[in-house]
């Protein structure tokens, strides 16, 4: 990929030959605030991924976490700061004015989005959900695009609905339909946004059993959770977001058992219960 | 009724379905590209478009070609009464369409777009894609509704002199003297011509139900 260096977010770049060199960022988030309406949702928000890591985002309904997350990939514009993926700024071009739509639309591309209610296309049947995009925005062949496809519906035990349409499925189907979408695009980061929240009890683990799998593939992933058990079991680095400020970030052993604030404390605490 | 008579129908019949279809698929595009224009709030153009929406919905057919036939050679043009006719069915037809594709894409899921956006599509591609293989599912039964005022209205255009399947009954039955055949037959051609558009419809209905998330 072509990298440019245009900001500090490059940390070390891939010029360093050895595979002993510390980890690439993939996301850098820099100083992010966003308000809707005079009300403060995120504030000076500051946050480092590096490449092949789990970072769960926690935090009460209303903390921002969402919309956080929605700025990584431009669904919110933050009213300022600024995000990096892979080395590329996205929304704000060179000059430093917004991104004209097909620039905007090809770093987006480098990101993949789950989305709580899984917003499947319900005109297109499974196979073509996952297609639609490589072949419309990558260019790829129709039968690259199927055969990589049909790859991905195994990986998330959905091939035997290849053919079936969104609405014959249930949530849990729905969900796994919409990662192998998101990762049909080859992305350098998956965004999860809640996506188990709007899935019935017992469908909520073959998601997360899913997603879990992809963790160990090494895939980079930023998730906004509310299931702690997942979160302590999946992640490189908890991030607790309150009233839209990171007020901790932390390896999920010291997160969970060790905390430093007491807001968090009383999080964990309520949530056991 | 005798042979020639029944040619006279056929020929009638034709007129109306070619001048209708015309109209018809002129009026779908343009009631879409309306919309779409609409959707983009230029100042001033905006404005227009609402003035033409509103005469258009306004006038009655009738008038509308009268005035466009008779109006044409004071601007100098020279307009055949076909071409008048058509262009009448399809300035009235598309500022019904617009409002139709206009309500299609307000109600157009939010969620499905941002799906597409975050799969890196570009406003064009989401079009193109997503939403208007959906809006046309979902509009159809508006549209062809729309398609069936048409036909039950193209009789209008018989005031500037063109025979249509209606026209036609009359002019056979100054022949004939005896109405009601030529009448009945016309009745039935425009029911089976309606009855299409209906069977279109469940088709589309059909196919929308899966579309119920």
């Amino acid at each position: 990929m072509f990298e440019k260096s245009t900001s500090e977010s490059v940390r070390s770049e891939q010029t360093t030959p050895e595979r002993t060199a510390p980890a690439r960022t993939a996301v850098s988030i820099r100083h992010l605030s966003k308000s809707f309406d005079g009300v403060e949702v995120l504030r000076d928000v500051d946050l480092e991924v590096r490449e092949g890591d789990v970072v769960t985002i926690l935090g009460s309904s209303g903390s921002g976490k969402s919309t956080l997350l929605r700025c990584i990939n431009w669904l919110e514009r933050p009213d300022s700061g600024s995000i990096h993926i892979g080395g590329q700024r996205i929304g704000v071009n060179d000059a430093g004015r917004p991104m004209p739509v097909r620039e905007l639309a090809r770093v987006r591309a480098r990101t993949g989005m789950v989305f709580q209610s899984f917003n499947l296309w319900p005109h297109l049947n499974v196979l073509h959900n996952v297609t639609e995009a490589p072949i419309h925005v990558l260019g790829k062949s129709k039968a690259e695009a199927e055969t990589h496809a049909r790859e991905l519906l195994e990986k998330v035990g959905m091939s035997a609905k290849a053919d079936a349409y969104p609405s014959t499925l249930s949530g849990g189907q729905k969900q796994r339909v919409a990662i192998a979408r998101a990762l049909a695009m080859q992305p350098e980061v998956m965004l999860f946004d809640e996506p188990t929240s709007a899935l019935d009890p017992e469908l909520v683990g073959e998601v997360l059993a899913v997603i879990r799998d992809l963790s160990a593939e090494g895939y980079t992933m930023i998730v906004v959770t509310h299931e702690m058990a997942f979160s302590r079991a999946v992640s490189d680095k908890v991030v607790f977001l309150d009233k839209g400020l990171i007020i901790e970030q932390a390896d999920p052993e010291t997160f969970f058992t060790n905390p430093s604030t007491e807001r968090v404390r009383k999080f964990l605490e309520r949530e056991e219960s | 009724m005798n042979a020639s008579a029944w040619h006279m129908l056929l020929e009638g019949a034709w007129t109306t379905v070619w001048i209708s279809g015309i109209s018809i698929a002129m009026g779908v595009t343009a009631g879409l590209i309306l919309a779409l224009i609409r959707l983009a709030r230029i100042p001033v153009v905006d404005q227009l478009l609402v003035l033409y929406i509103s005469l258009a919905r306004a006038t009655p057919l009738v008038t509308l070609a009268l005035f466009i036939f008779l109006s044409a050679p004071t601007f100098g043009i020279n307009l055949d009464r076909n071409v008048a006719g058509i262009l009448a069915l399809t300035l009235n037809t598309t500022a019904f369409n617009a409002e139709i594709w206009r309500s299609a894409f307000r109600n157009f899921s939010r969620d499905q777009r941002e799906a597409a956006m975050a799969a890196g599509m570009t406003p064009w591609v989401t079009f193109r894609r997503i939403m208007l293989p959906q809006m046309m599912i979902t509009s159809l039964p508006g549209l062809i509704n729309e398609m069936s005022f048409l036909i039950k209205g193209s009789p209008a255009i018989a005031v500037i002199g063109i025979v249509d399947l209606t026209r036609v009954t009359n002019r056979i039955s100054a022949v004939t003297y005896d109405p009601l055949p030529p009448i009945l037959v016309a009745c039935a051609l425009y029911m089976a011509a309606i009855g299409c558009l209906v069977w279109l419809q469940r088709i589309a209905e059909r196919r929308a139900n899966r579309l119920a998330v």
